[in-house]
């Protein structure tokens, strides 16, 4: 498999980062559900991740957060670390165990959306923000996953179509082509 | 080649993980006034009308989204104002009840000191009140021991209520002036003509003023306050200027004029009355008196018709 991302999707990534980052500040920032903001930027990196592979992933995360920290003003570094990280964990994922069950995109994004939460906490309080542990953190946390859940599906959908024939060859299209090109389960073989 | 893939891979990683940590260290490490600080302004001055562009052009879509979140939530407000409102209305009540009593409390204590504390008022409690409107009765919890007796007049701070009509040991019943038994001698203003003010036929909660002279010239909105006349042995109840109500309309009639009176006291809400427990007897006494160390030429010569005519009506 060529690791390497082609410039089509480096370019697709880009514009759908952008519009995905604004979109988020400006609109999915301003509508709680259950007392909480889902955040689809976690989403969209572990969602490339899965789909372009570990490097694509990592450099989505980094620019992602990076993109994020400076659009709100916030410590240059701290999200491009946690994403970074996520879109890397994603991608290798993806090219180990190569998941193909239907409900891998909701479960992988609630895992995204949870190590992010966590990992972000975790990074604040390592830098000393003067918070409480409380059970609001808590609750912030298991809620915000459970609405990043909610949306994950979809935002699957809108990243794979988003990213198109320029993402790298499908597994699993790569390893039906192939049965029917040698023979295995083609019909025609048959014939 | 696997193993340049793999390196490359990590390597990304480590630059990635490396660029954030240096960047991470930098920014927390610098001044406000820093240039990563600096960068980030003029990234976010360079993003603001793109950001202000798309949140304009988003705003629909954030509207769709917060009318859904909006009535949700509206949803639940509005379920814990009703219980809210169910907690507080008994609250608002009782508050309302202790106010008004308050201020007839108040009305009495300014009453008292216009000079009805001559006739020894006695502050009763209303405690029962006639459900049905043809029959304008309260019941006090006022009776024999504390003085009161029956004709005593009845007052509140807005002005004559009614009179007692019948005394037990520990209440007594009290005829309000709307009652269809009731009849008081009455003036108008200041000026000397007098009449009786009984209730409306037809109309419980309206008086009417009978039998003013027919040169009396009344005018709306004026003042109609007790007699307070003395002729023996019809005299009057009531102390001499009580408030009864006001001129709301005048009637001609041939031989008499009358006036339809709006009653000043509000009898659908009487929590606290005064009696006036030496009324009937102790004023009447004291200007009988009074008139009969005065030289003969009959200075209630006008009234004593009305008086008559008044107690020819209801004892008044």
């Amino acid at each position: 498999m060529n690791s390497t991302p082609s410039p089509a999707l480096l370019g697709r990534v880009a514009a759908l980062s952008v519009v995905v980052v604004f979109f988020q500040i400006g609109v999915v920032s301003e509508v709680p559900v259950l007392g909480v903001n889902a955040d689809l930027t976690p989403l969209l990196v572990v969602f490339v991740g899965l789909l372009g592979g570990s490097t694509l992933g990592a450099v989505t995360g980094f620019s992602v957060g990076l993109l994020v920290d400076l659009a709100l003003l916030q410590t240059l570094g701290l999200t491009s670390l946690v994403f970074t990280l996520i879109g890397y964990w994603a991608g290798r994922l993806r090219e180990l165990r190569d998941p193909q069950a239907a409900l891998t995109p909701l479960l992988v994004g609630a895992g995204a959306s949870a190590a992010a939460l966590i990992g972000y906490s975790l990074m604040e309080f390592l830098l000393g923000v003067d918070a409480p542990v409380s059970l609001e953190l808590l609750r912030q946390i298991i809620l915000g996953t459970l609405v990043n859940t909610i949306v994950a599906l979809p935002m699957f959908a809108i990243v794979r179509r988003a990213l198109g024939s320029a993402l790298p060859e499908d597994p699993r299209r790569r390893r039906r082509r192939r049965a029917y090109t040698t023979g295995g389960l083609s019909p025609l073989t048959k014939a | 080649m696997h193993d340049k893939t793999v390196r490359r891979r990590r390597a990304v990683l480590g630059l990635l993980v490396v660029l954030s940590l240096l960047l991470l260290t930098a920014y927390f490490g610098e001044a406000p006034k820093g240039r990563l600080h600096a960068v980030q302004r003029d990234f976010l001055s360079v993003v603001s009308p793109i950001q202000d562009g798309a949140n304009k052009a988003l705003k629909p879509v954030r509207d769709l989204f917060g009318w859904f979140g909006d009535t949700l939530h509206a949803k639940g407000q509005r379920d814990e104002l009703r219980k809210e409102l169910d907690k507080l209305r008994p609250e608002l009540i009782a508050a309302q009840a202790e106010k008004r009593t308050y201020q007839q409390l108040i009305s009495l204590y300014h009453l008292e000191r216009l000079g009805l504390s001559d006739y020894h008022p006695v502050q009763a409690t209303v405690v029962g009140k006639s459900p049905n409107i043809w029959y304008q009765v309260v019941t006090i919890d006022k009776g024999t021991p504390d003085g009161v007796r029956v004709n005593d007049p009845v007052v509140n701070g807005e002005g004559l209520v009614g009179r007692v009509v019948a005394v037990e040991s520990d209440g007594a019943q009290v005829d309000l002036i709307t009652d269809s038994s009731m009849g008081v001698s009455a003036r108008i203003g200041t000026s000397s003509a007098t009449g009786l003010v009984v209730p409306k036929v037809g109309e419980p909660s309206t008086l009417l003023m009978r039998y003013l002279p027919a040169n009396t010239v009344p005018n709306k909105g004026e003042l109609v306050v007790t007699s307070g006349t003395v002729a023996p042995p019809d005299n009057s109840l009531y102390p001499p200027g009580l408030l009864i109500g006001q001129v709301s309309s005048v009637n001609e009639e041939s031989a008499y004029t009358s006036v339809n009176v709006h009653p000043a006291a509000n009898l659908h809400n009487l929590d606290v009355v005064a009696v006036l427990t030496s009324g009937a007897t102790g004023r009447a006494s004291r200007l009988s008196s009074l008139l009969s160390s005065l030289p003969a030429g009959g200075s209630t010569g006008s009234s004593t018709q009305g008086e008559q005519l008044a107690s020819a009506g209801a004892g008044g």
